[in-house]
């Protein structure tokens, strides 16, 4: 067993700029592309043709500018951007695209209503239900596993935005599930 | 505070991020859609470009005896004189820079 320790992105980013080293940009594709994969999975309603064609625009996006990757977020955060940027710019060519659709009506909230059957629902289907901007905030702060703070800045809407877009999502989807399992 | 752990919702959505997808050559598709390597590039423009210097300096030196002079051959050119050494001589450097700033414009596109 290799008892060398990973190396960190950093270190990494910083032998791909110096030394234009590919072994050391494939480790950072291995490494996130499960993340970014599954965040333009969600955004794209589950078309994983096309969140794959995105997300390999992406890392080579990632590539042309990783010179001004400034370490002050992390790799994964600035990947995110990206793969949301080249999202929102493929799905804008097509339809327009509203992130701060605040003036939804509430989605009514079920409590007390069974969900275990949760692990059988179809989630990706069920994300499909939710707005541009809901599945965005989703994406953002569970798959890609950024703050609401980090979320509202990567997106571009408010953090008061984002926060009620997960709730309306969650709550969408709560009565998703008390539906199907109906 | 509700522990948000307990929430299904939330449990179902940090169950599904955190399920790996699997790279079935996914990053090798990147790594062949990556840019030619820089490294090949570097060396071939300094290259290229000083062979093509030697190459019009040792054309312009072949062709002109000592004691031309590239102003008399440039004027030699402006009277249609082409045909004295002190006008070869100066051909040969203006060939010379003329392959020069082809190969540079050649690798700016």
């Amino acid at each position: 067993m290799n008892g060398r320790p990973e190396p960190a992105d950093a270190e990494l980013v910083l032998a791909v700029v110096a030394h234009d080293d590919r072994k050391a940009f494939t480790r950072l594709v291995r490494r996130h592309e499960s993340m970014v994969r599954s965040v333009l999975r969600r955004l794209s309603r589950g078309d994983h043709g096309l969140a794959d064609d995105l997300a390999q625009e992406t890392f080579l996006l990632a590539w042309r500018n990783l010179r001004a990757f400034r370490f002050d977020a992390r790799f994964s955060t600035w990947l995110y951007r990206i793969a949301f940027n080249a999202w929102l710019s493929d799905a804008r060519k097509r339809r327009e695209v509203l992130l701060d659709d605040e003036a939804q009506a509430p989605v009514p909230e079920e409590p007390g209503r069974a969900v275990s059957a949760a692990e059988r629902i179809d989630l990706e289907r069920a994300l499909g239900c939710l707005s541009d901007g809901e599945r965005a905030a989703i994406a953002a702060c569970y798959y890609a596993d950024l703050t609401h703070e980090e979320a509202a800045e990567a997106i571009g809407i408010p953090l008061g935005t984002v926060k009620s877009h997960i709730l309306r999502a969650k709550a969408k989807l709560r009565a998703k599930l008390a539906e199907d399992s109906r | 505070m509700k522990d948000l752990f307990q929430d299904p919702i939330e449990r179902l959505l940090r169950e599904d991020a955190r399920r790996p997808i699997l790279d079935d050559g996914f990053a090798l598709r990147v790594a062949v859609a990556l840019p030619p390597a820089r490294a090949a590039r570097m060396w071939l423009k300094p290259a290229l470009v000083l062979s093509s210097s030697l190459a019009g300096s040792l054309l312009a030196w072949l062709l002109a005896p000592a004691g031309v002079s590239l102003t008399q051959g440039f004027l030699d050119i402006a009277r249609l004189q082409s045909q004295t050494p002190s006008a070869l001589a100066a051909l040969g450097m203006a060939l010379a820079m003329a392959v020069i700033a082809a190969v540079l414009v050649a690798d700016e596109s």
